[in-house]
């Protein structure tokens, strides 16, 4: 075939391809890490307290940690203690959804509910599983079960099975907090007033280190189907990962 | 083409050796048992290899249906490459067109064979696909009368299982060994997809629906459940885990989770 | 051969239609009138005491706006100029009809409503670049994130949404990649037509896709969308506002595609030069006209998928919500009725292109110009038949599952016969290994290792193993990335001398053909591993057995995305500074050779008569 004589020298068409070449990787690079920095959680995580103690469970000696979260009806009552890092007025858990334990440790976890509630799409998730003892301390008394009618939130917390990391799975279902509860578990923050919600312990051990997620199995997104939207299906209000190190 | 052919009338052995007498067909026919082997080898050898512990019976059917495809699909694959391997070491280079070619428009009987052994080809595949259908359908209707009812619950994004005859519900997925299970997988909120990986067994989980799935675990060891249907945020976490055990086993486990053995 | 030098249409004087409206409107004018639409809208259905009862306000609200840019965005760029003076009874005048054709105003008219088919399929192509360029780079992020397990690099929320917007982005760019640009800018001339059926729904046909795009990016902003690209309910109805630009985006392609369709097949009809009987159509034309025709029945279904997703999300009017009676099968159905005819829609047009470009490269004939015809009218007429086989799995009646199998492997006939066609072209001849004809090779493999993992997705037992899985991804990968985007790059590198004057780059072809190609080979075999090895599709984060397949196909995949760089500059240098490309470069018989570059506005100075078919290549023909 015949052609006319090309307009550019060869060199000067290879830096061309070669700057174009630079030039797109970049470009979908900088889009991927702005996606990747968006994407990630907005609050730093939450190292767990590690302390000095040890326990013997079984046979065998843990040492031990802790982590204090709580979980808020909305961005307000979130910033009344003092998290502000969320965009969104969802519900959403505080002070941070990641949470970082240390691997085979006996990890106690306390939670402040201060929230209001109907009832479980799966009434499973009212029982209690993966703790020590298979029970959770609600102010003071140990329950092995909260009637799924009853249930506010709950902590499920579950990983990828497989070969590489140890199984985990915690599932805590946490109490109503109730305008016309008898003892007035009112969901404030107001020192005169004797209460703050309900207080939530429980513990459990860790296995080796692994990533983990966890999410609340009770349905407080808002009113679209299963009410599983917004808050539920966004990232870091109720749900977020844990990692064992 | 065959016009000239014709007036030379040869026999059709003559045409035969003739045809494999050249070395355009005898390359294509070399490449072609090549490619076959190819396929051949990937079928048999590497897709067990990629594919998990086989563990119950309707994983091995489908092993067997992934693996007997190939090799069955093997020798067309092979024809197939082995033309185009032979075309490519034909080739023309250069900046012009290259000679032109027979001018072959169509040849009626090689269009009459391709058709008709791609419909046979076809129907093998159907016939057996149809076949192992039916034994596995065969299979649960024996078994369904001993069967151990599972119910699966999808929930977003957690697996629950509820073991209705024995009063014990967990997060994981405990299965007595050789004893014919019947899964009732039902969702409580968006679609998911109930894959237990090494039984072979997979049904969506739908919102008010029970769907029935069953099989015979035939083999002891831990077996990983996923969701095969995306449904939200944790989808690729909405995975745990479970283990075949030994009848004893498995009723120890029962008893300890506070049901009773049937 | 003769090279061409540029004959100027500047020669004519352009025409300029005083006091008409039609010469004030374009693009901009068509954004400024689009965006106040939009706004509008968005305010005037914002909640109010009297509408707060209904379900979503949000939805309502967000959906509004967008469909109303789209219609704002229609009328600022003068789409309804010509059928409101109709009206009236005051018809464009000739001066006007050539102002609208774009006669002699240069680079302004691919920013105008413009009615000459070649300027409609210049805007396509360089559209579906750009969206091939945009979902590419998700695909990019995607596999970065999944290049080790865990998935740290990109949050589950914003994965998912990468992965709905990659197929979706994807799939629409697929779906015009080839009927776009060569069947609004090729078709034409290879039939011997002055221009298609309707020129101004041509124009209609673009314009209002494009003011899809913006539809779809708004979905980044609005939460983007968490479902995939199947959009399957409830989870639909369940996900946040970015759902509905997804919603929007298809109740717009839809009313494109029909428009498109309904043009194209009219065109091919009825104007066809003189002599061109139905066996002597190029094939192209065939594929292309079958594709299109196949999508004017299936596209409506998923509209309607859509639609009731809209009225359920904002009305709460429980189509698909078990709890109030509907069901998320009747959402399968809809949507996979369309979605099976889709794949071939997508795939038909690939494969015609290479049918179109194997006789030129080897000079012999097309081998059974019946078979070729006989397997793409095989292939639509089973593909509406096939749907379910989308669902063995999901529950629904699973008594039919035998009989969907039965339609599914059916397809494998005819598309043996596609297979035969090619081949038997190719057979006894010397191919001429340029990048279109590499381009055949490349689809031979992909399409086989397609269709053979597609018959064990069509058998119910080892679809129950496999659906779901990587080896899905993998699987439709090879047959609409590897087979219909390959064809469709090949038809671009044949038909680009016609489309622009000048020959595509060969060494930065050549380079971009192998990176890909082999790139591709290497990301989907290692997905393929994953699949079977029991990895499901779509996961944010994985288990660490599957560590080395993710790791092959991460690197096969950067190396495609280095691939298609290469291609998009080889495209930009040589658009702008390539080697004059002669009129018939390749020596090929169909019409598009014939005319010169640039096309005249109305293609042949004289009507060409046929006498036979384009395939007359061959000693003794």
């Amino acid at each position: 075939m015949e052609t006319t004589t090309s307009t550019t020298s060869s060199s000067k068409r290879m830096i061309s391809a070669l700057v174009f070449v630079v030039l797109g990787v970049a470009i979908v690079g900088v889009v991927g890490f702005t996606l990747h920095t968006l994407s990630a959680d907005p609050q730093k995580p939450l190292y767990a307290t590690k302390s000095a103690d040890t326990i013997e469970i079984d046979g065998k000696s843990y040492p031990k940690a802790s982590a204090v979260l709580g979980v808020y009806p909305d961005k307000a009552t979130a910033a009344e203690h003092g998290y502000t890092a969320n965009r969104h007025d969802y519900v959403q858990y505080g002070p941070s959804t990641h949470l970082v334990l240390p691997a085979h440790t006996y990890v106690t976890i306390t939670i402040h509910a201060y929230d209001s509630g109907e009832h479980l799409n799966n009434p499973y998730f009212g029982k209690v599983v993966g703790t020590i003892g298979g029970t959770i301390n609600v102010d003071g008394v140990d329950v092995n079960n909260i009637p799924s009618d009853n249930v506010e939130h709950t902590f499920t917390l579950h990983g990828i099975p497989s070969t590489s990391q140890d199984p985990l799975f915690v599932n805590v279902p946490l109490p109503q907090v109730k305008v016309d509860d008898k003892d007035n578990f009112l969901p404030t923050n107001d020192p005169g007033t004797n209460n703050k919600g309900h207080t939530v312990t429980f513990s459990f051990i860790t296995g080796g280190a692994g990533d983990y997620v966890w999410n609340c199995e009770y349905p407080c997104g808002d009113g679209t189907y299963a009410k599983f939207g917004a808050a539920m299906s966004a990232y870091g209000y109720m749900s977020g990962k844990v990692t064992v190190a | 083409m065959s016009n000239h052919d014709e007036e030379l009338t040869p026999t059709p052995g003559q045409r035969a050796i003739n045809l494999f007498r050249r070395t355009d067909v005898q390359r294509a026919l070399l490449f072609t048992i090549l490619w076959t082997a190819v396929f051949v080898i990937l079928g048999l050898y590497f897709y067990p290899k990629w594919m998990p512990e086989v563990m119950s019976r309707d994983m091995k059917a489908m092993e067997r249906i992934i693996v007997g495809f190939t090799v069955i699909s093997a020798p067309i694959a092979g024809l197939v490459m082995g033309i185009a391997t032979q075309a490519i070491t034909n080739r023309h280079k250069g900046d012009t067109p290259p000679p032109d070619g027979p001018a072959i428009r169509t040849n009626g009987p090689v269009v009459m064979v391709w058709t008709v052994v791609s419909g046979i080809f076809c129907l093998i595949a159907v016939v057996w696909g149809i076949a192992e259908l039916n034994s596995m359908a065969l299979e649960a209707t024996a078994g369904s009368k001993e069967a151990l009812h599972v119910q699966v619950i999808g929930s977003q994004w957690v697996w629950s299982f509820k073991y209705t005859d024995l009063g014990v519900e967990s997060d994981k997925l405990m299965l007595p060994i050789n004893r014919p299970v019947e899964f009732e997988v039902t969702s409580e909120d968006v679609n998911h997809s109930f894959w237990p990986l090494q039984l072979g067994v997979k049904v969506d989980a739908n919102r008010l629906q029970t769907t029935v799935a069953d099989t015979v675990p035939t083999k002891l060891g831990p077996i990983d459940v996923k969701c095969a249907e995306l449904c939200g945020l944790y989808h690729a976490y909405m995975e745990t885990s479970g283990k075949v055990m030994t009848t004893t086993d498995f009723n120890n486990w029962v008893t300890s989770n506070g049901g009773h053995v049937a | 051969m003769t090279t061409l030098h540029n004959t100027s249409t500047h020669a004519r004087p352009i025409p300029n239609p005083k006091k008409s409206l039609i010469t004030k409107l374009n693009m901009g004018t068509g954004i400024i009138v689009g965006v106040i639409f939009a706004f509008a809208a968005y305010y005037a259905f914002q909640p109010n005491a009297d509408t707060a009862g209904f379900y979503n306000q949000q939805n309502k609200a967000l959906l509004a706006a967008m469909l109303f840019w789209s219609v704002g965005f229609l009328i600022g760029i003068g789409a309804f100029i010509g059928p409101f003076r109709w009206l009236i009874g005051k018809d464009l005048t000739a001066e006007e009809q050539l102002y609208l054709a774009g006669d002699g105003q240069g680079i302004k008219r691919y920013f105008k409503y413009c009615t000459d088919h070649k300027v409609v399929g210049i805007q396509y192509l360089v559209g579906v670049m750009a969206m091939l360029a945009v979902g590419g780079g998700m695909a990019m992020m995607i596999r970065t994130s999944l290049a080790v397990p865990g998935g740290h690099f990109i949050g589950a929320s914003v994965y998912n949404s990468l992965v709905g917007m990659h197929g979706i982005t994807m799939i629409v760019a697929m779906i015009i990649v080839a009927t776009g640009p060569f069947g609004n800018y090729i078709m034409p001339i290879m039939i011997g037509a002055r221009d298609m059926a309707f020129p101004r729904l041509n124009a209609l046909s673009w314009w209002v896709l494009f003011t899809a795009i913006p539809v779809l990016c708004s979905a980044w902003f609005l939460g983007g969308i968490p479902t995939g690209w199947t959009a399957y309910a409830p989870l639909s109805v369940q996900a946040g506002p970015g759902m509905n630009a997804f919603v929007a985006t298809i109740l717009i392609f839809a009313v494109s595609t029909a428009v498109a369709g309904m043009n194209i097949t009219s065109t091919v009809v009825a104007m066809r030069a003189k002599g061109m009987k139905w066996n002597r159509v190029p094939i192209f034309v065939v594929g292309a006209t079958m594709s299109v025709a196949l999508a004017i029945p299936a596209f409506p279904t998923f509209m309607l998928a859509m639609v009731q997703t809209a009225t359920d999300r904002v009305f709460n009017t429980g189509f698909y919500d078990a709890n109030v009676g509907g069901s998320g099968w009747l959402y399968a159905h809809l949507f996979w009725i369309m979605g099976h005819p889709e794949v071939y829609v997508i795939l038909l047009p690939g494969i015609a292109i290479l049918m179109e470009i194997a006789p030129v490269f080897v000079r012999k004939p097309l081998f059974s110009y019946n078979a070729a015809i006989m397997g793409f009218a095989g292939i639509a007429g089973l593909s509406v038949l096939v749907w379910a086989h989308h669902m063995y799995i999901s529950g629904w009646t699973p008594t039919l599952n035998g009989p969907f199998m039965v339609t599914t492997e059916m397809i494998s006939v005819p598309t043996g016969l596609l297979f035969l066609v090619m081949l038997g072209t190719i057979w006894r001849g010397k191919p001429w290994m340029k990048l279109p004809m590499l381009g055949l090779f490349a689809v031979i493999w992909n399409l086989l290792i397609g269709g053979i993992t597609g018959i064990y997705l069509s058998d119910v037992p080892a679809d129950n193993y496999l659906h779901g899985s990587m080896f899905v991804t993998a699987h439709f990968h090879y047959t609409l990335m590897g087979a219909a985007l390959t064809g469709a790059v090949a038809g671009l590198a044949y038909w680009f001398p016609k489309m622009t004057g000048r020959m595509l780059n060969e060494p930065a072809g050549y380079t971009a053909f192998w990176f890909t190609q082999i790139g591709f080979q290497v990301l989907f075999l290692g997905m393929f591993i994953a699949g079977a090895e029991g990895q499901p599709r779509r996961v944010v984060s994985f288990a660490a057995m599957y560590k080395y397949s993710n790791m092959i196909s991460t690197g096969g995949a950067y190396l495609v995305g280095i691939g298609f760089i290469i291609l998009l500059w080889a495209v930009i240098h040589s658009w702008r500074k390539g080697d004059i490309a002669p009129q018939n470069p390749w020596g090929a018989k169909t019409l598009e050779w014939t005319v010169p570059y640039p096309v005249p506005l109305e293609n042949f100075d004289e009507a060409p008569i046929i006498t036979s078919d384009p395939y007359g290549y061959g000693k003794g023909n």
